[in-house]
């Protein structure tokens, strides 16, 4: 597995990775239980809640026959997941027949917070203390607004108006992947899994931003189950509403600021009393991507003169299209940039490719040329293409040439070596020539040795 | 004995390639890079010049294209 | 070589005064900066801030606003605005249009384009309040500052001449008042007895501007400031002293220059000449646009209009000579076109026959009575050798005549000086320029604003398109790559003057050019032009593929012949031209062009050559979109990859793309399987055709040049030019005035500075 997997679908998927112990006391909060039940696929769903009050184990076959042959897929998925999540345990009796048994302690507090509710462990608070809160237009803008400060400082854009509190070495942290440094006097540049981090919708950023959060907790000296514990509650908290900082435990606190940072929460200071405000990218950590239905405006038109005009306010969106555009104005509501050759060289080399930046246009074309068909003109989006193949019409590769060969068969037995070892280049078998890449030099050596004797 | 050389094989499509031939043409005897035309899509060159036929493929391709003043 | 656009900088100070504001620069500029292209990329930075227009206040209502105005003169224009159409006729009136693609349009406010903004009628509080209207944001106070100092003295001065009398008219008296006091013009004037006041000013009113578009946009309020000063004050001056009155009045002067309007309508000593437009002459929403520009306060104003190819300038030509009903002197660039002009007044004008005329070589007609029109090539006014005696006659004629109109058709291809000579030497009362494409490729077309008049009109070609006036051409870009026998040659440094025949004579671009001849003859049963400027090329295919050419030393009989059959013939389906064929010539038949050479990187003559096909064929609700022929023009430029070219071809493409049309790059032509009935398919014919490339002399394969043939334009003689890479770029005839870009020869860049003595006087007060 690559090191940096940028795609990082869900939470959940994380919360799956954890290891058995942390997971069964994860489930000792009916909240995770809920959030855990709203995340599973339909078909898991449902299996959940038809074993919530059965006791023991229950054989694997059985519970294939509630489904129909042509939905034996989603049945594998269904059953992968929840034995992912240890919400099914799997038990192997004598003759290898398989049953599953429901997490006891996951079906004890699920039963529980169906029946009873959950209880969140703070209130908010109430407004006669809080005096002045935010109104949800106020917290959204203040949430983007800091989210994209955020990203700015990530990419380390020279845009970045204020810088968040984060260590330089979390930054780093999250920059891991991201962006890479040639050599140190270099600016580092955002590498291609960079490019396409920047192109993902909010919560997929957000989520792989979390993701890297929680698995360097454990040089910061906190536990991940307790940090994923507290995001996946503070999900369940009500955006817009204040919660008395007082019921955070220190963990909490030091990651509640962080949170602030990246616009999940707003914190306040009263006369007496701190308070923090869960904004709606709080409340949207455990609503699984699958199902996000609310898909950004596009905001893009580009002419077929090769000028783009991006109907946009971030300085973020202008950033991205810099990547590969020449940005030429920019107007209180709209960026005007031309797509060139020479800038699209600049992102080709940083390894973004003509692909990227054509779904990119096309993802977010605006509105009014969304419908139209091809959203991007043919002619850029042809000639972008035509560029980057510009680019890739010759190859080098270090090699070896072998020639004089003694014998036919010595220069046949050469090539199939070559060749089972997939380093065969070419060859010319009437002048008996061979090139061979360089890694088995060393191999075609000894063989060519072993031929001689 | 079989005979082995170090160098750099090139694949490349046919106008490249005369390029690469034609600028190896154009320098004195001392600075000849290719070891090898080994057809019109593939030559074999010394190993150090791959950055030197890129930088002048570059050039090249900046003479003939037109890039629309800002 | 070429780093020098390529590094070329967005320097521009705010409202730089030199020509890069017009929207069409021409090639030099980009060379000249390279010496200082290097300094500026350094100040990228600074640049980008410069650029950022994001802290202009949005006004709560934008969304409703069409467009967005920057500090320097930048407007963008959002063609999808309700108030679009309104926004349009009013920025093209004040702005050079910089492109008009689909969505959005970008242009440029100049000291030019503000200038015919104010000779149209236009008032700087009206210019402003508007803009202020249309724009989401406030405007930058940089802009209305710059609205405010370029036309605090343009517009303020008329040069009217009544009764055969000259006036200059102003409703400023004070203006009147400064001119005066300058020694030339007071000398110059007559007093006459009925004076009022004690300035001496004649008063009377002027007639206020019937079109009023504009003014919806404005409020009742914003309307009593532009409607108030209708009154106009004037001074009469000595006929003699004109030319001289108005030198002073330039920019480099006193800085009033003057528009010339033509009180027709009231001029009582020119005889009239009847005739009226026929009933069937109906002229479209845009030819009546351009008109109601021109005679906008009841008298005839000076200027250029500006429209497509296929558009109908003929029209718009003949209707201003009804309304002004006047003798009129109608100047085209050769003497097929003089046949088409006569041609087009008859068609649309009740005018007699025998008060029309033809003067050209072979037509030295006169026209009976007091008053006509007389059709005649820009050459045969201007010559200055010898002529036969009967010539002598007739231009005795013209000089001495007092002509209502002045009409100067393709403007955009007449040398200034020519221009200045024709100019001085007829007397006209109104001039009307017509073009197509207003893309000067030297730096005279700025003359032009001043020797003709601003533009009055121009218009948007999507629009026409979308309106089914004209053709919905689809166009390609051809990517034909070298053979390896042809490309090795073409990198040969001894074959630096043959690199133009090599990449011509490409065989792969010979092949894509026969394939697409007998795909649009055969499968679609189309009209062909295939455009070569280079003769050898010329020669070469059209006998290889059997087809007939014409090109300067063709002669009139031949070439009359040729149309004719293309025209009527089924067997004739396709011609091969020269660049004689360019302009002027009309072929309406044609739906096809394949150019497989041209003249290096000049703009206009790819925008003239796609014209050609431009005029609309076939039924209009087939044409409109989604009818069932929506494209059924086609326009293919070939290109050999990895030559130069390349740089030409995109080049060239810019006007056109500007005007929002685009090129689909087609790189497998001919296809695979199509491969052995063409020509060329094996080698060794392709062998014995790069010999013969290679064998033909310098000479041989050099560009067509076109030479001014004294007092007859139609006798070209083409002689084949040595062929230099340099004069194969810069053909000296009289059709192109295009510069050598000089992309071969470096530090050419370094050779051609910027002198800021040549440039325009409008500019130089800004320059530096």
């Amino acid at each position: 597995m690559p090191q940096v997997r940028i795609i990082a679908k869900n939470f959940m998927d994380m919360v799956a990775s954890l290891p058995a112990m942390k997971l069964d006391r994860l489930y000792h909060n009916s909240f995770i239980c809920e959030a855990i039940l709203r995340s599973l696929p339909p078909l898991a769903k449902k299996y959940v809640l038809q074993m919530i009050y059965m006791e023991g184990p229950f054989p694997a076959k059985s519970l294939e026959e509630w489904v129909l042959a042509d939905g034996f897929s989603k049945h594998k998925v269904a059953i992968d997941r929840l034995i992912q999540l240890r919400v099914f345990m799997e038990t192997t009796e004598r003759k290898k027949e398989t049953s599953y048994r429901i997490n006891p302690t996951f079906q004890s507090n699920l039963q529980k917070h169906l029946t009873s509710g959950g209880v969140l462990p703070r209130e908010p608070m109430p407004s006669n203390i809080t005096v002045r809160l935010p109104s949800l237009e106020e917290l959204d803008a203040y949430a983007l607004e800091q989210w994209e400060c955020f990203l700015l400082q990530l990419i380390n854009s020279s845009q970045a108006e204020k810088l968040t509190n984060f260590s330089s070495s979390m930054i780093r942290v999250f920059q891991r992947g991201l962006l890479s440094q040639r050599d140190n006097k270099d600016a580092p540049r955002l590498t291609e899994s960079g490019f396409q981090f920047l192109l993902m919708d909010t919560n997929a950023q957000l989520w792989y931003i979390i993701r890297e959060y929680i698995s360097n907790s454990e040089e910061r000296g906190v536990d991940p189950a307790d940090l994923i514990s507290f995001l996946l509650e503070l999900s369940f908290h009500i955006m817009g509403e204040a919660y008395n900082m007082n019921t955070l435990n220190e963990i909490q606190r030091t990651a509640i600021k962080d949170l602030a940072d990246l616009g999940l929460i707003k914190l306040q200071q009263g006369r007496k009393e701190s308070w923090f405000i869960p904004t709606k990218l709080a409340t949207n950590l455990s609503v699984s991507l699958t199902d996000s239905s609310t898909r950004k405006q596009g905001f893009v038109v580009v002419e077929t003169n090769f000028r783009m005009y991006a109907y946009s306010t971030s300085k973020l969106h202008c950033e991205i299209l810099r990547l590969f555009s020449r940005i030429e104005y920019q107007l209180p509501n709209l960026i005007v940039g031309a797509i060139t050759k020479e800038s699209l060289y600049t992102a080709f080399e940083n390894g973004i490719t003509a692909e990227q930046i054509i779904g990119f246009l096309q993802q977010n074309a605006h509105p009014r040329v969304a419908e139209r068909i091809p959203s991007v003109p043919e002619n850029v989006t042809d000639q972008i293409r035509l560029w980057e193949s510009d680019l890739n019409r010759v190859e080098m590769t270090l090699a070896h040439l072998y020639d004089e060969f003694p014998s036919r068969d010595v220069f046949d037995a050469a090539c199939d070596y070559a060749r089972e070892w997939g380093g065969l280049l070419w060859e010319d078998s009437k002048k008996m020539r061979l090139v061979v890449k360089a890694e088995i030099h060393m191999q075609m050596r000894e063989f060519l040795r072993g031929q001689k004797q | 004995m079989v005979n082995a050389t170090k160098g750099l094989f090139i694949s490349c499509d046919i106008p490249m390639g005369q390029f690469i031939i034609n600028m190896n043409a154009s320098l004195p005897a001392s600075q000849k890079f290719i070891i090898h035309v080994l057809d019109p899509t593939h030559l074999f060159v010394q190993p150090h010049v791959g950055e030197m036929i890129r930088s002048a493929m570059s050039e090249f391709r900046d003479q003939n294209s037109y890039e629309k003043p800002a | 070589m070429g780093h020098g656009e390529k590094g070329r900088p967005s320097k521009k100070p705010k409202f730089s005064s030199s020509k890069d504001d017009l929207p069409f620069d021409d090639d030099d500029t980009y060379f000249a900066d390279a010496a200082a292209a290097e300094d500026d990329l350094r100040d990228g930075d600074k640049e980008a801030k410069k650029r950022d227009f994001s802290k202009l206040e949005l006004k709560p209502d934008h969304d409703n606003r069409p467009l967005w105005a920057c500090a320097d003169g930048r407007i963008f224009l959002e063609t999808f605005s309700s108030l679009y159409k309104q926004a349009y006729d009013f920025l093209i009136a004040i702005a050079e249009p910089v492109c008009r693609p689909e969505s959005m349009h970008e242009y440029s406010l100049t000291p030019h384009s503000l200038y015919a903004a104010v000779s149209v009628g236009l008032e700087t509080e009206t210019i402003v309040a508007v803009l202020n209207k249309l724009s989401k944001t406030k405007l930058p106070k940089e802009m209305v500052d710059f609205i405010y100092a370029s036309t605090a003295n343009y517009g303020k001065v008329k040069l009217v001449l009544k009764k055969n009398r000259y006036f200059i008219e102003s409703p400023f008296p004070e203006v009147l008042k400064t001119l005066l006091k300058d020694e030339v013009i007071g000398r110059s004037r007559i007093r006459s007895e009925n004076q009022h006041g004690n300035d001496g000013f004649m008063i009377s009113k002027a007639m206020g501007e019937i079109e009023t578009s504009h003014d919806e946009l404005l409020n009742g309020a914003e309307l009593a400031v532009a409607a108030e000063e209708k009154e106009a004050h004037s001074f009469e001056i000595d006929p003699s002293q004109v030319e001289n009155v108005k030198q002073r009045c330039l920019p480099n002067a006193l800085n009033y220059p003057m528009l010339e309007e033509y009180d027709f309508r009231n001029d009582t000593v020119n005889p009239d000449l009847n005739m009226e437009l026929k009933p069937c002459a109906q002229p479209r929403p845009y030819q009546e646009k351009s008109l109601s520009k021109m005679f906008g306060n009841g008298r005839a104003r000076s200027g250029i209009i500006v429209l497509p190819c296929g558009a109908g300038k003929s029209l718009v030509g003949v209707s201003a000579a009804c309304r002004i009903k006047k003798s009129c002197l109608c100047l085209a660039t050769n003497a097929v076109s003089v046949d088409q002009w006569a041609f087009q007044f008859r068609l649309w004008s009740t005018i007699q026959e025998e008060q029309i005329c033809r003067f050209t070589s072979d037509s030295k007609e006169r026209f009976q009575g007091n008053a006509g029109v007389v059709v005649t090539t820009y050459n045969m006014v201007a010559f200055g050798g010898k002529r036969s005696e009967e010539s002598e006659k007739i231009i005795e004629e013209i000089r001495n005549r007092e002509w209502g109109l002045l009409l100067m058709d393709e403007v955009h291809v007449v040398p200034a000086h020519m221009f200045r000579k024709v100019i001085s030497l007829t007397k006209s009362h109104c001039k009307l320029g017509l073009t197509a494409t207003l893309v000067r490729e030297d730096e005279r077309i700025t003359d032009l604003n001043f020797l003709i008049g601003p533009k009055l009109y121009e218009a948007n070609w999507l629009d026409l398109v979308k309106g089914g006036f004209i053709a919905n051409v689809q166009c390609a870009e051809v990517w034909c790559p070298m053979t390896k026998e042809f490309f090795a040659e073409y990198l040969k440094k001894e074959n630096s003057k043959k690199k133009q025949a090599l990449y011509v004579m490409n065989p792969n671009k010979f092949r894509a050019c026969e394939f697409l001849i007998r795909f649009h003859e055969q499968q679609r049963g189309d009209k062909i032009i295939v455009f070569a400027d280079n003769l050898f090329a010329l020669t070469e295919y059209a006998m290889k593929l059997r087809k007939p050419m014409i090109y300067g030393a063709t002669s009139h009989a031949e070439r009359t012949k040729i149309l004719q059959a293309f025209k009527t013939s089924r067997e004739v389906n396709t011609i091969f031209l020269s660049k004689v064929g360019d302009n002027s010539i009309d072929i309406p038949e044609a739906n096809v062009i394949i150019q497989i050479s041209s003249h290096a990187g000049s703009r206009r003559q790819e925008a003239q050559r796609l014209g050609r096909i431009l005029r609309a064929k076939g039924k209009l609700q087939d044409r409109m979109a989604g009818g069932k022929e929506e494209y059924n023009a086609f326009f293919y430029s070939l290109v050999s990859t990895d030559t130069q070219e390349m740089y030409y071809s995109t080049k060239r493409q810019q006007f056109l793309i500007d005007q929002g049309y685009s090129f689909k790059v087609i790189t497998s032509l001919p296809p695979p399987d199509s491969g052995a009935d063409l020509s060329y398919h094996r080698l060794d014919e392709q062998l014995a055709l790069l010999a013969k490339v290679l064998n033909a002399g310098d000479d041989q394969v050099g560009l067509e040049q076109l030479e001014e043939d004294a007092d007859d334009i139609t006798l070209h003689k083409a002689r084949r030019s040595a062929g230099s890479m340099s004069a194969m770029s810069g053909a000296s005839g009289m059709v192109y005035m295009e510069y050598s870009t000089g992309r071969n020869k470096q530090g050419l860049a370094k050779s051609k500075p910027k002198d800021p003595s040549k440039r325009h006087y409008l500019f130089k007060k800004r320059f530096g």
